[in-house]
């Protein structure tokens, strides 16, 4: 190798002993310090024998052969700096010499502790956003079980709607030939007492069935023209003798000319008056429970009021919350009625206020415009005698029901046939068309609608009327897709079933 | 030279907790700010063990690497014990600091080795499953350890001491 010119070589050795602040300190072969030369301090470095700093050098060549050269980069020392170390042996000696790297190190230090950082916020993240996905999985998981099980209690309250229309549907419809056929006053009374406690165990029914079906799941509107006459006249004889006995006035007053032909959702408006006449009794410990339904300006007003214990300012909204209990002075029931009626009235597109003073009393007030028809409703008037003839076939699993529709239809001049399975009921009305066909929906094994789109898609055309104890649009969607000429529910309300009966013989 | 000293080097992939644990055991100190180890760091401390022998263990905190370089190879010469640590809240660390076994084992064919899973205060976070750490045991010894609360640090220096000596 050629050497530098000698003032190069001069300027090499002071900027490198500049720069490097070079530090040697010499050991014998029993590793005690002989020497120590260069610049210590600026190490930090206590190199008199004996010290922590000089054992801590000499601690760096443990177990390493001390016949060889060894270099140790980017050492830390205890004074702070950082030095590259180099061992060289010489013989006898063992040389431990020290150059400063610290300005180095510095430099690779925050470049390191850049990309570390960066890499250990990156894993955060990457940690994050699997914590994030498994969460979101979670949570659709958890959407699914919480559509079965809204899917469960939709099986649930359908399944209990059946139960509840089916045995219904027999128990008022026996009670209809029977008051039709009994002339005995003392019957008569008797009979008016079973189908005011059948109506109010319905009415019990259907609001928790309502409450059941949820916002979402609004019952399917049954618009017909309804006798108001007589829905107060049930009223009045559900709700007086609860009224006298508690030593309550009790009146309710009808001023609805002009009304006729308007229609309404019987049921439901029942039940709205159900519940607030059942609540005015049962919250008014003296006084006075009135209730009106006046036809005015094209719609039907309610009001219910009493003098009972009122609802206090604060509680004006959780009275028609579901569950309330406690938001009225004194609450026994289950604190559903109030809230079914708000939604029953926003069914019927009315509205309903309150009006209340604590110790003075409760007013409700409900306007209900009539509803429009329904596709395929009767446009005839109700109670209009009318008797038809004609074969009429049943499809009914159900021996009640289907004992009660053959005296009903006979009563109407009809000549009936019962079918208990699907298949027997399309053979039979293949074979011979009956004027109307009425099938049940709920049946084992293939629904009445199977039915019924067996036999349209065979080319049938006669009449088909579906009888369900399914509530619901979508169950009236069902069927009518399926191909029936009209959807009726359970329990079967027979001045309708007439109606229908009616039209569709005159088609 | 004392005889009772050995060089032990701790290895493991940066940010698992080396230098913490070194701060632990030799000042009984946590800083929770992270500062990246460049180089190595040689500090010293004895330890006595329960037989009344006592160690002295000349700690090399060696940078966080995935792999040994020349310069971990380098640095890693005349050791006879390594304190492996990897991050229980990242499971790639411990393949990283049992591939790193496997590389100093073919430079140090005899050295012996404990792990050290650290951050068990971060335990609810670990993404290293129990059962894995039942399995290493079988191989070697295993301490969970925490640097900021001190937890199994003593012990797994300890262990690593006493299988150093003869």
């Amino acid at each position: 190798m050629i050497g530098f010119p000698a003032a190069v070589e001069r300027y090499v050795q002071r900027v490198l002993r500049e720069r490097s602040h070079p530090l040697m300190l010499s050991f014998d072969r029993a590793w005690q310090l002989r020497e120590a030369l260069g610049d210590a301090r600026h190490f930090g470095v206590d190199a008199r024998p004996g010290s922590a700093d000089v054992a801590l050098l000499r601690d760096l060549f443990l177990g390493l052969p001390g016949d060889e050269a060894h270099d140790f980069p980017f050492v830390g020392l205890p004074g702070g700096r950082t030095a590259h170390v180099h061992g060289i042996p010489d013989g006898e000696l063992f040389h431990v010499l020290l150059l400063d790297t610290s300005e180095e190190f510095e430099r690779l230090q925050a470049q390191q502790q850049l990309g570390h950082e960066a890499a250990l916020v990156s894993a955060e993240k990457s940690r994050a956003l699997a914590r994030l996905r498994q969460i979101r999985t979670e949570l659709e998981d958890q959407r699914s079980r919480l559509e079965e099980a809204n899917a469960l209690k939709n099986a649930l309250i359908a399944t209990l709607s059946h139960e509840f229309r089916t045995p219904l549907t027999s128990i008022f419809g026996y009670l209809h030939l029977l008051e039709r056929r009994s002339a005995d006053p003392t019957q008569q009374q008797a009979l008016r007492a079973l189908r005011r406690n059948a109506t109010y165990l319905f009415a019990l029914a259907e609001n928790l069935l309502e409450f059941g079906r949820g916002e979402g799941g609004a019952g399917l509107l049954s618009p017909a023209p309804v006798d108001l006459a007589a829905l107060a006249a049930d009223l009045d004889a559900m709700f007086r003798p609860l009224a006298e006995d508690k030593g309550l006035a009790f009146g309710l007053t009808l001023a609805v000319q002009g009304a006729e032909g308007a229609l309404f959702d019987e049921i439901k408006l029942r039940q709205i008056l159900v519940n607030l006449l059942s609540n005015a009794v049962r919250y008014t410990a003296q006084g006075e429970v009135r209730a009106q339904l006046v036809w005015r300006d094209g719609a039907l007003h309610v009001e219910v009021s009493d003098t009972g214990s009122g609802i206090a300012e604060i509680y004006r909204e959780r009275v028609f919350a579901p569950f309330n209990r406690g938001a009225q002075e004194g609450s026994k029931g289950a604190g559903l009625g109030l809230s079914i009626v708000k939604r029953l009235v926003q069914q019927l597109q009315g509205s309903i206020a309150l009006d209340s003073l604590p110790g003075r009393g409760t007013s409700f007030r409900i306007v209900l415009p009539p509803l429009p028809p329904a596709a395929g409703a009767p446009a005839a008037a109700r109670g209009e005698p009318w008797r038809v003839g004609g074969r009429v076939v049943v499809l009914d699993d159900d021996p009640d029901v289907a004992a009660l529709l053959v005296l009903l239809l006979s009563d109407l001049g009809f000549s009936v046939e019962v079918c208990r399975s699907v298949a027997e009921a399309v053979a039979r009305a293949q074979a011979d068309p009956p004027r109307v066909l009425l099938v049940d929906v709920e049946l084992p094994g293939l629904s009445g609608n199977a039915a019924v789109y067996q036999l349209r898609a065979q080319g049938y055309s006669g009449r088909i009327v579906t009888l369900s104890a399914t509530a619901t649009e979508q169950a009236r969607r069902a069927a009518l897709a399926a191909g029936a000429d009209a959807f009726l529910t359970k329990p079967i309300d027979l001045e309708q079933l007439m109606h229908v009966l009616q039209r569709l013989s005159a088609g | 030279m004392t005889a009772t000293a050995r060089k032990v080097c701790m290895l493991g992939d940066f940010g698992v907790g080396k230098s913490s644990l070194v701060a632990r055991f030799l000042r009984n100190t946590f800083d929770e700010k992270y500062l990246t180890t460049v180089g190595v760091k040689v500090d010293s401390r004895e330890v006595a063990l329960d037989d009344g022998r006592s160690l002295k263990l000349v700690l090399w905190d060696i940078a966080g690497k995935n792999a040994l370089d020349a310069l971990n190879q380098n640095y890693l010469r005349g050791a006879t014990g390594l304190l492996l640590v990897a991050d229980g809240t990242r499971e790639a660390t411990l393949r990283t600091v049992l591939g790193l076994l496997m590389q100093a084992r073919s430079l140090l064919p005899e050295v012996r080795a404990v792990l050290l899973l650290n951050k068990l205060d971060l335990v609810e976070r670990w993404e290293v499953a129990p059962s894995t750490v039942a399995e290493l045991r079988h191989a070697l010894p295993v301490f969970e350890t925490s640097a900021r609360t001190g937890d199994g640090v003593e012990p797994a220096f300890a262990e690593l001491a006493r299988s150093l000596l003869p």
